[in-house]
């Protein structure tokens, strides 16, 4: 009887132990999660100095005048990275639920969206091929072409980067990595995406929309 | 299982449709408001949207793993 007992015991002591194991580690997981994001946020932070500079320099350099850019352009380039950022979340949430075959999907149409986007501003913003569209500034001709290029550049360098975030994600993706209970390198892609379309919802007014053209 | 997936991705779909809304209401407001208040608040009411819903900003300070 005492055997048995005493073999209960033992067995109950190693449950026990790996109970707290697990716990131990699931919550060290959990903790690195908590941590990794905050890192992230605060890598936006940093981002936020930079950009806001941008903004305060178009505001304080054009002040209620804009240059005589394509309205219905700039309206098409901000929808194409406003899908993008609506793929992203769909395939970060198909990665939330284990439904890879949505999340593979959504990564490759957000990553053309980007480049549809990137190559937007590349042609019809920078004029780089005439031969289809003819740019409206340079940046060394005023101003104007100066913050432009300054604003659309900085913004480009984070698209091309994300697009390259999103490539390695997707790939990772494809060999089987990430899982519902595991994926911050998807949640991380996602959200860089995401601040890159925040960034631009404020550019887009402040390049577009704000203030009387001048020609 | 199913049924959670997809009020999720009705959710995302919501989201999105909000933005595009916006997004266009704040073009027309640029032709014949000419406001630059009423063009930046309506970027703000954006920028909400994108970080609550899509950036997920409230885990950095609630328990919720995400995954």
């Amino acid at each position: 009887m005492s055997a048995v007992a005493e073999q209960i015991a033992a067995h109950g002591a190693v449950h026990e132990e790996a109970h707290d194991h697990v716990e131990a580690h699931g919550g060290n997981a959990l903790e690195q999660l908590r941590n990794n994001r905050m890192g992230l946020w605060l890598f936006f932070v940093s981002e936020a100095f930079l950009f806001g500079g941008l903004l305060a320099v178009r505001f304080f350099l054009w002040g209620e005048t804009r240059p005589d850019v394509n309205q219905l352009i700039g309206l098409a380039i901000t929808s194409v990275l406003l899908i993008s950022s609506l793929s992203m979340n769909l395939g970060e949430t198909a990665m939330e639920n284990g439904d890879r075959r949505t999340f593979s999907i959504c990564m490759v149409i957000t990553m053309i969206l980007g480049l549809v986007f990137l190559f937007g501003v590349m042609i019809f913003e920078w004029g780089i091929f005439p031969s289809i569209y003819q740019g409206h500034e340079t940046p060394w001709g005023n101003v104007y072409g100066a913050v432009v290029f300054a604003m659309t550049g900085m913004h480009a360098l984070h698209v091309i980067s994300g697009v390259i975030f999103i490539y390695i994600v997707w790939n990772l993706g494809r060999k089987g990595h990430f899982s519902p209970e595991s994926h911050w390198g998807v949640e991380s892609c996602a959200i860089y995406w995401h601040y890159v379309d925040l960034v631009w919802i404020f550019f887009y007014p402040a390049l577009y929309l704000i203030g009387t053209p001048v020609h | 299982m199913n049924e959670k997936r997809s009020a999720a991705y009705r959710a995302s779909v919501t989201v999105g449709l909000v933005l595009a809304v916006l997004s266009i209401i704040e073009y027309f407001a640029a032709i014949y408001l000419h406001s630059t208040v009423v063009i930046f608040l309506l970027a703000l009411f954006k920028a909400v949207a994108v970080l609550n819903y899509f950036m997920h900003v409230s885990r950095l300070w609630t328990q919720q793993e995400g995954h």
